[in-house]
């Protein structure tokens, strides 16, 4: 892998349906996510998928590039900066931004973010993984 | 009983909680989020879980313990896996607030998290900012 790489992207849509079911998963039944009355009323009008759910697709494209490295040494660090809303389609990218030997590994530091299909970024980071 | 978040001070644990990180938990992360991707599989056949199903689950006390309320918004997320965890471990997830302010009406809390296994051992560090509207808060009291 050298910088300047991308990586596999991953797409997704997400149903309010799927909203529910991570609330149950995650134990985070907040209003936002699951209450048509209480969202209606928020500053988004409507209700949002949990941040950590749409996260997890750049978990998942790292771990299809990575493999067991990203589960051992994996770091991410992100800013959620817009809503996903469901039904709407995310696609998580990834540049790689550096390679470089650490002692006895190297680590790989990629560019991260999650778009919307309005190009909009709904999260933006940096992941890093340590390969043995 | 209510939280009075400002009465919650850096350094102060707000969650300790031991969980299953099992096949029904997984399996229904897995398909929230809709991620079809074999887990790999460790030397011995065990499977490995998601990781950020091992995160997803530190955060679950957090939103409990705190009585995070509707309206709060997630803004910043650091994650650090410092370990491989198999699907069927037990998990210990402790949360500390790290910093706790107010400005331009909304309180500010940055919470991290520790994970670890059944050996005591980190296999996950997180830290998460969150920031809760004051006159939402103010309107719980009411």
């Amino acid at each position: 892998m050298n910088e300047g790489d991308t990586l596999l992207t991953v797409e997704k849509t997400f149903s309010q349906d799927d909203v529910n079911r991570y609330a149950d998963a995650a134990g985070d039944h907040n209003p936002i996510h699951v209450d048509p009355n209480f969202a209606a009323g928020s500053q988004f009008g409507r209700r949002i998928a949990h941040g950590m759910m749409i996260a997890a697709s750049i978990s998942e494209m790292m771990a299809q590039a990575f493999g067991q490295d990203w589960h051992k040494s994996g770091r991410m660090k992100i800013r959620f900066r817009a809503p996903v809303f469901p039904g709407e389609t995310v696609r998580a990218s990834g540049t790689v931004r550096s390679v470089r030997q650490i002692e006895d590994a190297t680590e790989v530091a990629v560019s991260v973010q999650v778009t919307k299909a309005n190009d909009e970024a709904a999260i933006t980071g940096d992941a890093r993984v340590r390969i043995e | 009983m209510a939280v009075d978040y400002s009465k919650l001070t850096p350094g102060q644990i707000v969650s300790h909680h031991t969980y299953q990180l099992d096949e029904d938990m997984v399996g229904e992360y897995l398909g929230a989020v809709k991620d079809v991707s074999d887990l790999p599989l460790r030397d011995d056949g065990r499977r490995l879980a998601p990781p950020m199903s091992m995160a997803a689950l530190s955060l679950r006390g957090v939103v409990q313990d705190l009585q995070i309320p509707g309206g709060t918004l997630h803004v910043g997320q650091e994650f650090e896996f410092t370990k491989a965890v198999t699907v069927g471990s037990t998990l210990e997830c402790e949360a500390t607030l790290a910093q706790n302010s107010v400005r331009g009406g909304m309180r500010i809390m940055v919470v991290t998290s520790t994970v670890r296994d059944a050996d005591g051992v980190e296999v996950m560090f997180g830290k998460s900012t969150i920031m809760l509207p004051e006159d939402l808060l103010s309107g719980d009291d009411d």
